[in-house]
């Protein structure tokens, strides 16, 4: 029944003006992800609006074009500027500026185009086959599991920062700070909100993303001079800008990276609360711990950007299983989707495969379409796009935080929010200076609000004896050893390190 | 030249001097504001009403989203605004209510608002896990633990009724918040973590729909849903007070005879086939009340909540 009705909306989306709402949801998306600051949400929260008057589907073909395209714009500049165009790409800038700094930005913008596509659809496929079994899924992930899952990230924070352990953890529990800010989601308590009212909601997450990533760099960049790949003043003239197909071919020679990196999208995607910038991260990080040669990232790894680049597609369809099960959000962007949605005059709900199963299925053809499409665009653009790194500091700089400060202004139109971006991208600045990783602050401040709130209500619903109640459902108990694992591989892997080494 | 140039001034004096002399709601467009995000139910409702409101009035009516600080943000600046019937707004009602009752500072006071009218209205019910051996509010107050509830936030309308109305039935609860949304608080009760929830029963019809849930109370007066009963019939018809109200009101002092025609164009929109079919499909269970019914409605959730001021605190 689900291949039927997908073959369905591959007829509709060909025949009439389907295609063109697709298309402008793409280069919409692209543009959108381009741009630091903005990203799919705000482009979906604008949107919102106009689809008033569309038909339900061509309104899904926009939407869906939106969120398949903005995630492989977004890696675009933080392989180019070191700046994550959104959140989900902030683990791309690891491997992908050193990559632009050699002069390599074709081959990384090549294999970040076909990750995103491929991961685009893996996470699509894998939906289309979880779907029968998707309620049971949903109901499988209650607030243990959501604790637990936020622990297996913080978890691999620890263990990412590779040699600088100490930073990674300081960072971190800066990051955990910031999300206590607020008031408390069980309780609706205040804390640390030194009486101002803005503080009430939390320290909210696109601002900070903006500064910390955009606005910090940009710094950088300004105070260095010169142009992304030229490094000093001198011009670099020798830059190739070509490698963009041994890119691609870089994913399939990777295909391991490239599968994990799209499951664990895919899985992060499905919890609400988590969200791709998590995904990629995770990906990223593990595909770190169980590369042979883990020195090698940071310095220009190819598989360092197919990983993240694979998960942030992929989220996209995981997102999706908890929206076709019980019409839950499993991310900003569903959220913002399901709004759209409900203006349609569609409740979502489990009845919505039932009743609604064309939209559905439109917007999984939609976002296919859309992966696949914004990197073949990325692809032809590749070429110009690269001589971003060329143009001088004086330029790119002034622009970009002009940009991404107007971005964090439209999404809710307050200017503390634009305030925040400032003081987030001073911090992120320092930390810059300072030699401090800036996404696990950022990954802390996520899944900080997600594990206190779970933890609260997991002590609640197992009346105190949070323990015995995970130790009793069985995802609890994988995602206690995955945890268990992560924690310690890298510290067992050592050990066996130094005692080869004393045994040769 | 010399005439372009006065041509030019004539039409702009005629431009800044038109709204005085125009005659309501001739000149430029209405700004009907939205206390929360786009895509949300006052959102929702706003964009199914505004073209039928349109068409009543011959205005442009143009949703605009002020989101932020539980919907106060919003109601703040339709009471900034002028008093000419050009800003009106949606306010979330009870929630804005009960905030005042426990003197929060909404930046604004409901008794200034110009109340326009009252465009739908949802009731409660209490659900259960469908193959729950709960079958009724006896049994769910027998357990002889304290209920598990589940709710979005300690704040949130449909979590302050469950407090209250458990509290009138004399059955001590333990109201897990925190989910993300009315689902997730649904899906909660499905997972079985908690025992049951509260929530409006146009929410709770899909999933009693799909066989997920089951209801066991309706907080009506009359038979809401057929075989369930009501608080009402249980002996608790105070409970049936509670609901959740779409209120649409504009800054203080608003000219009657404005008023009155927003009133008019409301009441038209909310009999439109456009609207009515909208709600058939959402679930939205329209109910329109004029300016002087909403009016009253509101005064009077103000003292309904008041005598509880004690129990929310």
């Amino acid at each position: 029944m689900g291949f039927d009705a997908l073959l369905n909306a591959l007829l509709e989306v060909a025949s009439g003006g389907g295609i063109l709402y697709l298309l402008a949801g793409v280069m919409f998306g692209l543009c959108f992800g381009v741009i630091p600051g903005l990203g799919g949400t705000t482009a979906l929260a604008l949107l919102i609006p106009v689809t008033f008057g569309m038909e339900s589907l061509d309104a899904m073909y926009l939407a869906g074009g939106v969120m398949g395209a903005t995630s492989f714009g977004g890696s675009i500049t933080a392989i180019l500027l070191n700046t994550p165009g959104t959140a989900p790409n902030a683990a791309t800038t690891f491997d992908g500026y050193p990559l632009a700094q050699q002069g390599k930005a074709g081959l990384a913008i090549g294999a970040s185009a076909c990750a995103s596509a491929m991961g685009g659809l893996i996470g699509l496929f894998t939906l289309i086959i979880f779907i029968p079994v998707a309620k049971e899924i949903v109901l499988s992930f209650g607030p243990a599991e959501f604790f637990l899952l936020t622990v297996l990230g913080l978890t691999a924070i620890a263990v990412s920062v590779r040699g600088k352990l100490l930073r990674g953890l300081i960072a971190g529990v800066i990051g955990l700070c910031f999300a206590f800010v607020g008031s408390d989601a069980i309780t609706g308590d205040l804390r640390f909100t030194g009486g101002i009212n803005y503080l009430w909601d939390g320290i909210p997450l696109v601002p900070t993303l903006t500064g910390m990533f955009a606005i910090s760099q940009m710094m950088e960049l300004a105070l260095k001079g010169g142009s992304v790949s030229g490094g000093g003043s001198e011009p670099a003239i020798k830059m190739k800008i070509s490698g963009v197909w041994q890119g691609v071919i870089s994913v399939f020679k990777n295909w391991d990276v490239l599968l994990r990196g799209s499951l664990i999208g895919t899985l992060i995607g499905a919890i609400p609360g988590l969200g791709g910038t998590v995904a990629s991260f995770l990906a990223y990080s593990s595909t770190v711990q169980t590369d042979k040669d883990p020195d090698s990232y940071g310095k220009g790894n190819i598989r360092g950007v197919i990983a993240p680049e694979s998960a942030n597609n992929a989220k996209d369809g995981g997102s999706l299983i908890p929206t076709v099960a019980f019409g839950i959000p499993g991310s900003a962007e569903t959220a913002l989707f399901l709004g759209i949605l409900v203006l349609h005059g569609i409740d979502p709900g489990p009845t919505m495969l039932l009743y609604n199963e064309r939209e559905i299925y439109g917007l999984i053809v939609a976002i296919t379409f859309a992966a696949v499409g914004a990197s073949l665009l990325g692809l032809i653009f590749s070429r110009f796009l690269v001589l971003i790194t060329r143009v001088d500091v004086g330029i790119v700089v002034p622009t970009v935080i002009a940009i991404s400060l107007t971005g964090v202004y439209v999404l809710d139109g307050r200017m503390a929010d634009v305030l925040l971006t400032v003081i987030m991208g001073l911090l992120g600045y320092l930390m810059i200076r300072f030699d401090y990783p800036r996404l696990t602050l950022v990954i802390a401040l996520v899944l900080g609000e997600t594990a206190e709130k779970s933890f609260h209500q997991l002590q609640l619903i197992s009346d105190g004896q949070a323990l015995q109640f995970m130790l009793a459902r069985p995802v609890s108990v994988i995602l206690i050893v995955a945890t268990i694992i992560t924690f310690f591989l890298p510290i067992a892997r050592k050990m066996l390190a130094s005692h080869r080494k004393k045994a040769a | 030249m010399k005439h372009t140039i006065k041509a030019g001034v004539l039409l702009m004096a005629a431009a800044f001097a038109g709204p005085a002399l125009a005659d309501y709601p001739e000149d430029g467009s209405i700004t009907f504001v939205i206390p929360y995000s786009a895509g949300g139910g006052f959102d929702t409702i706003v964009r199914a009403f505004a073209p039928e409101v349109e068409k009543a009035l011959g205005a442009t009516v143009v949703p605009e989203n002020i989101s932020g600080a539980s919907g106060t943000r919003g109601g703040q600046s339709v009471a900034r605004a002028k008093a000419d019937g050009y800003t009106i707004g949606i306010y979330n009602v009870p929630g804005l209510n009960v905030a005042e009752t426990l003197d929060r500072d909404l930046g604004f006071s409901l008794k200034d608002v110009t109340w326009i009218a009252n465009l739908a209205e949802s009731k409660y019910a209490i659900a259960v896990k469908s193959d729950s051996p709960i079958q009724s509010v006896k049994d769910l107050c027998d357990l002889g633990r304290p209920i598990k509830l589940s709710d979005t936030g300690k704040d949130s309308t449909s979590s302050i009724a469950a407090v209250i109305a458990f509290n009138i039935m004399d059955c001590p609860i333990i109201n897990v918040t925190g989910y993300g949304g009315s689902n997730d608080t649904m899906i909660a009760v499905m997972r079985g973590e908690v025992d049951a929830t509260l929530k409006p029963i146009s929410s709770l019809k899909k999933y009693t729909d799909s066989g997920d849930l089951r209801l066991i109370a309706t907080m009506t007066e009359d038979t809401a849903v057929e075989g369930i009963p009501t608080t009402t019939e249980l002996g608790y018809p105070e409970l049936a007070k509670f609901g959740l109200n779409r209120v649409v009101g504009g800054p203080p002092n608003m000219p009657e005879d404005i008023v009155v025609k927003l009133t008019a164009a409301f009441k038209a929109a909310s009999e439109s086939a456009s609207v009515t079919e909208w709600a058939a499909g959402s679930g939205t269970e329209l109910l329109f009340m004029d300016s002087a019914a909403t009016k009253v409605m509101m005064d009077d959730l103000g003292t309904f909540y008041e005598q509880y001021k004690a129990m929310l605190q």
